[in-house]
Order: structure tokens, then sequence, then C-alpha cells
């Protein structure tokens, strides 16, 4: 990430549940609507907060489960209003059937997700079961690494979801625990540039908005060719969606100077023969070994999803078309895949790429930490990989089978 | 990069100590990044904070396991294996004690900072919070930052009468941490 | 008398000022009741109102398909599980942005007693200025007559069969009414197709009283297909069932309760019974049971009656 310092009214420590608040606030809502959940409650008491002594000026609908908080907030978007909530594991699950609606009616809600694992045993823990649970809801998925980010994200996820080429809910992803409670240095964008950046929407012809005493329903029940209509409609709109993210990164960095890339961030991999493909906080681990590794010779880089759905799969290829040997590593589990689901994703274009052996890291499951030797392993393994040597196609880099997890 | 472990109970202040640290690193151009122990928070319960300090961005978000440098808040924990594991050798550590330091050994520690910070948070603030004054001995016995931003980054946590408390309590932090040096 | 029944008639039609948004011909079973509501609403209310709704008998009508529809209204429909939430995001729009709006929220008893009961009653819990209107057709009736809380006691349903080990619903029905104006909303009362001027009045009150606050409407709607009884029974039905305290008719403003129709002579709710498919395996001994849940709800709303202190 290329920063200058500039352009930014203060620094500040904040967490990554506190930024996202932040940043909805610096987007100026109409509506909020959430239900608090470890690890996400802190967004909910911080927005509480914020309007409390009168810097959100938003309607709080206090509601009493996520579901109605994504109901209410998806009717007070067709109504026209800019509406935001926040939820993780469990309550993005309970909000299903709604988020469903919500992509649907094509509206434009902005939602931060705080992944954490989702039931089965009960873990009150990092991971992103949460979004590969829900992953195709048909909304637009991206996700941070840090802090910083999440503050761009959800300013640049307005600019996505309201555009009138575009009108698709977008979800941000953070990892929770590791950024939700993660405190950093983060740079607080002045309001009227924020303001500016988002003013743009408004040069747009206005959405279809569900006003009283107009002949307009929404909801209707789609039958053959109407439902397919709207659905073939749906994922055009997706597939525009990616072009769109690079052109608000590239608005974004002319406003703010900080470009993190588009669709993907590629890190050091320009003359990598070997690449790491992985999401969220893990990155910045991530990338502190490579250059560890670099230094001793090795060419190894990493690329980084920032946008999940739509799945960037032509920039995936053509960052890693011809290198030898990619590992992708997985946060979560394709349950009747042994390979982690990015990973399924990657190998369904394998073909695109070319010659590449593609292995599947599992690890990070529950909160357990993806530590630098965990990268290190991952590393010995691709490297070995590469050399066409014998290596298992899976690997879950923190349990052995005989003696468990660590 | 400086790495802190952050030892303490639920309630004593870890977590915003590691929080108000990198504060005041951010406070002076540099990078700071904090982050608890995940766990059930309850007060009492042993907790674990992280903190990470440099004069580049900090890109790792994984746990610390080889801290350079231990505060602890809580004394009962003075002699814990836990507290210890995989300090760095010519390590630090500042502790919140009212006894003699040479009671604490380990063989990688170089450094004991040793305050009795209860007592001092009582008589400032009123009640027991080691934490800001631990925060002034850190700064001294470290030398990694001055008293003054530390002191300074308190404005974003306190207000009123207990900024003043608490800065009161990182200068007596500063000026009365006793420094054993161990060979 | 027929001068009198004349007067009485155009009572009726004076609450009717707006036009009816609907087509002529719409795609209820005969003899339903419901569409008689979803034209009466608009027509008492005006056609400005928006209107949200869920799967459910009223939906195939109310929703339309694709692009086409059925009626001229604003109309949102959406998920049964989220109702109330999705009206309370509706108006809480509206009221931000100084946009003048009457928003019902129209549901059965499945969503309402049911589904979305835990919607339904955080919306009422916040006290959100909208109207939710349940039309109370005692079942799911939309996926072929299944079984709801609202249910009565000895009911016959696909779900509540009559056989050797079933005798129909063998539980008591929920009293989602009180336990809506348990809320303690600023306006909750029942209503039916056979008391009209009852219904309009009520739809009226809770447009003003909306502005407060919460309104609840618990209209008593039957469903001739899936009871068992003659399409041209369904309005004689909703007369019976008051006259048997089957159905009483109260409201409750401010929490202050009273009978908006006092029977002064209740039948027993065999004379309702009798005439529905759906209860005619009951015994002597069954219809007793449901005969004392009956007078047990109404000693209940009668008792309310009664209290003097007002609700604020």
């Amino acid at each position: 990430m290329k920063t200058k310092l500039n352009n930014k009214s203060e620094v500040k420590v904040m967490t990554g549940n506190e930024t996202a608040a932040l940043a909805a606030t610096l987007c100026r809502p109409d509506i909020v609507a959430a239900y608090p959940i470890t690890p996400q409650t802190e967004v909910v008491e911080k927005l509480a907060q914020y309007h409390a002594s009168g810097k959100l000026d938003a309607e709080i609908i206090n509601v009493e489960g996520e579901n109605s908080a994504m109901n209410s907030i998806t009717a007070a978007s067709l109504a026209g209003g800019r509406v935001f909530t926040a939820t993780s594991s469990w309550g993005l699950v309970f909000m299903y059937d709604a988020i469903l609606v919500t992509a649907g009616a094509r509206a434009p809600v902005v939602m931060v997700n705080v992944n954490r694992e989702t039931p089965g045993m009960i873990a009150v823990s990092s991971g992103q079961q949460d979004m590969i649970s829900t992953r195709d809801c048909g909304w637009i998925f991206l996700i941070a690494e840090d802090c910083q980010e999440i503050l761009d994200m959800v300013i640049m996820a307005y600019r996505l979801a309201e555009d009138h080429d575009i009108q698709i809910p977008v979800m941000v992803h953070y990892d929770g625990f590791y950024l939700s409670y993660m405190a950093e240095r983060v740079e607080i964008p002045f309001q009227k540039n924020v303001d500016d950046f988002l003013s743009v929407l408004k040069q747009q012809p206005e959405r279809t908005k569900l006003m009283p005493g107009e002949l307009l329903g929404c909801g209707s029940h789609g039958i053959l060719g109407g439902y397919m209509e709207m659905r073939h409609k749906h994922c055009q709109a997706m597939e525009r969606a990616k072009g769109k993210f690079e052109q608000i990164n590239l608005e974004f960095e002319k406003k703010f100077n900080k470009n993190y890339g588009g669709q993907v961030e590629e890190y050091k991999l320009y003359d990598a023969d070997i690449a790491l493909l992985a999401s969220g906080s893990m990155c910045g681990t991530i990338k502190t070994v490579i250059d560890e590794k670099r230094k001793h010779g090795i060419k190894i880089g990493l690329l980084r999803l920032r946008m999940f759905r739509p799945f960037p799969n032509e920039k995936i290829v053509q960052a890693l078309k011809g290198k030898k040997c990619v590992g992708v590593v997985d946060r979560s589990l394709c349950f009747g895949f042994k390979h982690g689901p990015i990973c399924v994703e990657l190998r369904s274009f394998l073909s695109d790429i070319g010659d590449t052996k593609i292995l599947s890291f599992i690890d990070g499951i529950a909160n357990t930490d993806i530590k630098k030797d965990n990268v290190k392993k991952m590393i010995d393994l691709i490297i070995a990989g590469s050399k066409g040597e014998d290596v298992p196609e899976v690997t879950w880099v923190s349990y052995d089978e005989n003696h468990g997890g660590n | 990069m400086i790495e802190v472990r952050f030892h303490g109970r639920g309630g004593q202040g870890a977590v915003m100590a590691s929080k108000i640290l990198a504060t005041a690193f951010v406070k002076i151009k540099k990078y700071g990044a904090s982050f608890p122990m995940f766990g059930f928070e309850r007060r009492g319960a042993p907790v674990t904070a992280f903190g990470r300090f440099s004069k580049e961005p900090i890109r790792e978000k994984t746990q610390i396991y080889n801290p350079d440098i231990l505060m602890v808040l809580d004394p009962s924990q003075k002699n814990s294996s836990a507290v210890f594991q995989g300090l760095v050798s010519g390590g630090i550590m500042i502790i919140n004690y009212d006894n003699d330091p040479n009671d604490i050994s380990h063989e990688n520690l170089e450094t004991i900072g040793s305050i009795d910070a209860n007592t001092i948070s009582i008589e400032e603030i009123g009640m027991a919070m080691p934490n800001t004054c631990l925060l002034g001995a850190f700064a001294k016995v470290t030398g990694t930052i001055d008293l003054k931003p530390v002191i300074e980054s308190f404005k974003d946590y306190f207000q009123g009468e207990k900024l003043e408390a608490n800065a009161r309590c990182a200068k007596r932090g500063f000026d009365e941490v006793k420094i054993l040096i161990k060979n | 008398m027929v001068e009198k029944k004349k007067k009485r008639l155009s009572k009726v039609f004076d609450y009717l000022k707006h036009e009816d948004p609907f087509a002529k011909g719409v795609a209820f079973c005969a003899g339903c009741p419901l569409e008689l509501l979803v034209r009466f609403i608009p027509q008492v209310l005006g056609n400005d109102i928006v209107i949200t709704g869920t799967p459910s008998c009223s939906a195939p009508v109310l929703m339309g398909q694709n692009t086409g529809s059925w009626h001229k209204l604003s109309y949102y429909g959406t998920l049964m599980t989220g109702a109330a939430a999705n009206a309370t995001g509706l108006v809480r729009y509206y009221n931000r942005a100084g946009i003048d709006n009457t928003v019902i929220c129209f549901n059965g008893d499945g969503t309402a007693a049911d589904i979305g009961f835990g919607n339904l009653s955080g919306a009422a819990e916040r006290n959100e200025p909208f109207i939710y209107i349940c039309y109370d057709n005692e079942g799911y009736m939309n996926t072929g007559i299944q079984r709801s809380s609202t249910t009565p006691f000895g009911a016959r349903t696909t779900t509540t069969q009559v056989g050797v080990n079933s005798r129909g619903k063998n539980l008591r029905r929920k009293n989602l009414a009180m336990i809506m104006a348990m809320h303690k909303i600023p306006y909750a009362a029942t209503a039916t197709m056979s008391n009209l001027e009852d219904l309009a009045q009520k739809l009226l009150k809770a447009k003003q009283i909306k502005e407060k606050g919460f309104c609840y409407l618990h209209v008593f709607c039957p469903c001739p297909t899936g009871w068992g009884v003659g399409p041209d029974m369904s309005i004689e039905l909703c007369r019976k069932a008051v006259k048997t305290n089957y159905f009483p008719l109260w409201e409750a403003l401010n929490g202050n309760f009273s009978f908006s129709k006092q029977v002064k002579k209740p039948k027993p709710v065999k004379e309702y019974t009798k005439l529905i498919k759906k209860f005619n395996h009951l015994s002597d001994q069954e219809l007793d049971i449901l005969q004392k849940d009956i007078d047990y709800e109404y000693s209940i709303i009668k008792a309310m009656t009664k209290l003097e202190k007002e609700i604020k």
C-alpha cells in the first residue's frame, strides 16, 4: 500500500470495530439498525455513542435480533435511505433469509461482517466460516486486511453499492478478534473529503424508491422468464462490479492518496516463481515472512483477495499465470470438498492459469494463530511443490491427525 | 520493532495500558498496535494483551510469542512460567511489585523495573489501577519513549480529575521505579 | 323497516371515501372475506398507504407477478420472519425524510402469531409508528390448511387430523390481540367483517393514533375453503363468532379496555361450531373444553375493561 501523509484530519489509535463505526458515521447513513454479537458488539456501542453525542445524525433502530436489523434496513434502503448495519457469525446466519431479499431486491445496503466461526461447536473465535456459509447470497463481498482498510473500504463500499450501474448490497468482512479488537494507527479523513467522494452518487439518475401513493411494488412473485430476467441482470451487475471497483479505487487514490490495488492486491508478485493466495488479516504476517524469504533469495509473492464476490478470476489468472506453485490459505472449510473454499474456486479455472500446481492450506480456524512459523511451513511446501516433489494437496497447517490441533 | 506482553487480571487495565502505549507511539509519529488475548473477559480472570511498537508500519497480526518486554500488572504472576514464556534474552520486566525484585528470576531476564503501582494509584486515583503508573515506569526503564507523549496520550482515554490523577500516577511511576540489572 | 335498513347501509358506505385500487377480478377463493378486507382498507384510509406483506393468502393478489399487479397501491412483499421489521425500516425512513405516510403491515396469523412473532413483538416494544393488521383465518391456509398457534382447540387441519390417535388440535389458541395489548402500545383492537362500521372506525382511529406509535388490529377472517363452509357463509360466521363471544370485539386505547360490541346474551359456542366442518367431529365433552376456553378469554377482557387507571 502506498500512503502519503496528508488529506487526513487526524490520526488515532482505534480498534477495527471503532474504525468500522466511525467509517459508517463518516458516510452519513439515514438508518442504522444493529444487534450486538461478539466480536462485533463494540461497533453497535460506538454507533450508539456517536448518535448520543450528535456525531452521527441517523435514525437508530434498536432491533430485537439480526434478522430484524437486515429486514428493517433493507426496507429503508428501498424507500431511498442510506443504511448501515454490522454483524458476525450466528448473527449473519440468522439474517440469511433477509440478506437474500436484500440482494434480490437490489437494495444498496452496506454491512460490515466481523468474521467469526459459525455454530456447530460453539466457537467464540475468529475464522471466515460465516462468510463462506453465506457466500452465494448475491451480495458483493470485500475483505479488509487492517483497521485502516476497514475505514477506507466501508467508504468505497457505499460508492459501489449505491452506484446506479451496480445497486447490489456490499458486505465488508474483517477478521473477528484479530482486527475487531486490534487497536492500531488509523488515519481519519476529513468529513468534507468523504462527502465529496460520495457526492458522485448524487449526480447519477435517482434510483427507484418505494413511496407512499406511487404505483410501485417491490418483492413481487417472480415467475419463469420474469424471475430469470432479474437473476440474469443481477449476474451482469455482479460482473460490472469488478471494473467499477477498480475505478472506485483509482478515484479513492486521487482523493485520499491511498491505493490498495483493486479487486486484488499484488505483493512482490511480478518476479515471483511461487505465490500465496490469501485474504484478511493474515496477509500482514504473510508479507513480513515474504520479505524475510526474499532476503534468502526465494522469489515468492502474495496475491491478496480484496474482493471475494464477484470472484476476480480474470485478475487472478493475470497475476498467477506462469507461477510454478501457488498455495491458497483458507480460514474456513468447504464441507464435502477436502480443499479450502477459496482453493476450490481457484481450481475451477485452473486451466486458464496454466501449468501451475495448487496447494490448499487450511489454518486459522477458531482463532488458531497463523504464526510466522505457519507461513514458513506453507512456503516450504510450496517450494517443494514447485520442484515437483510429492506434497499433499491439502494441508491443515496447525493440525496433526495423530496429535490434534495446537 | 519491540514486542511487549502485558499480564494482568480483568479490571486492572492491562488491555487499556497496551492501547494507551500504542497511542503514545503514534503520537510521536511511530506505529503502535495492541490487542487483547482472546477469551471470555471477566473481572479477576487472568488477562493477556499484546503490544507492538515500531518506526515502521506494523503488519503482523499474530499473538506475541517472543516478547522483548513484559509488563506485569498482577504481582501474583511474578514467577509464573506463562509470564516468562518465550522471553528474549536480555529481556525486560516492568512489574507492579511492592517487594524486593531480587525475588524474581528467569534466565533471560536482565532488567527489572519494579514499582508499587497499587499503592501509588490508590494514593493518586483512589483505587488500585496500576496500569498508568506502570506506563510511566515503562518510559523510564525501556527508554523507548519519553514520559511526555505517554501522558499526552492519556487525553484520549481520561477526562478531568481522572486525567490529572493518572498523569500523576505515570509521573510517579517514572520517578519512583526501582531498576535492578541482573547479570 | 326498509327505510331504517337503507340508512344503516349508507353508514358503512360513508366510510368508503377513496377509490377501490383493486382490479375487478382478483385471485382469492370464492367467498373469501380477505378480498372484502383488502378492498376495504384503502377505500377507508386512502390509496396513499404503503402495504407490506408476506407470502400468505393475500400475497398472490397483493404481490402481483413479475411486473404485473392487481392493484394500484405501493406494496412491498417480503419475509414472514421480518414483516414488522420491514415496516419499521420504511416508516423510520419516511419520517426522517419528512414524507407523510401510513404504513400498513398486513399479515396472516401464521406470520403474526408464529414465525414473525418475534419481530412483531420487537416493533411493538419499540412503539414503531405504523399499523399492523393481522387477518386471522386460524391457520396456514395458503400452504393448504395447516395449524397455527391461533387455530382453536379441536379444529381439524391437515397437521391436526382426526383419527384414532388424534382429535384435531389438542391445544388451546393463542390470544394474540391480548398479547399485543400487553405490549402497552397506544392502540390494540379486534374487528371482523360482519361489523364493518366498527372496522372502519378502528382503521381511522389507528391512522390517527399511529402518529404516537404502534397500532395493532386483529381481524377475524374465516376461510371457507379451509374450514369447510360454503362461500356464502363467511360473513355469517363472523357474525356468529361475535354473538357467541368466540371472537369478542374490543379495543384498548392507551391501555383502557372497552368492548366495541357487548353481547348481552352470548349464545353457546356450539351455535358457531356446528356451521363449520373443521369442528364437526367434536364431542360434547370436547365442545365443553372449547366453550371454557372462550369463557376464560372473555373473562380476561371483561376484567380488563374494569381497570380504571389509564396507562400513558
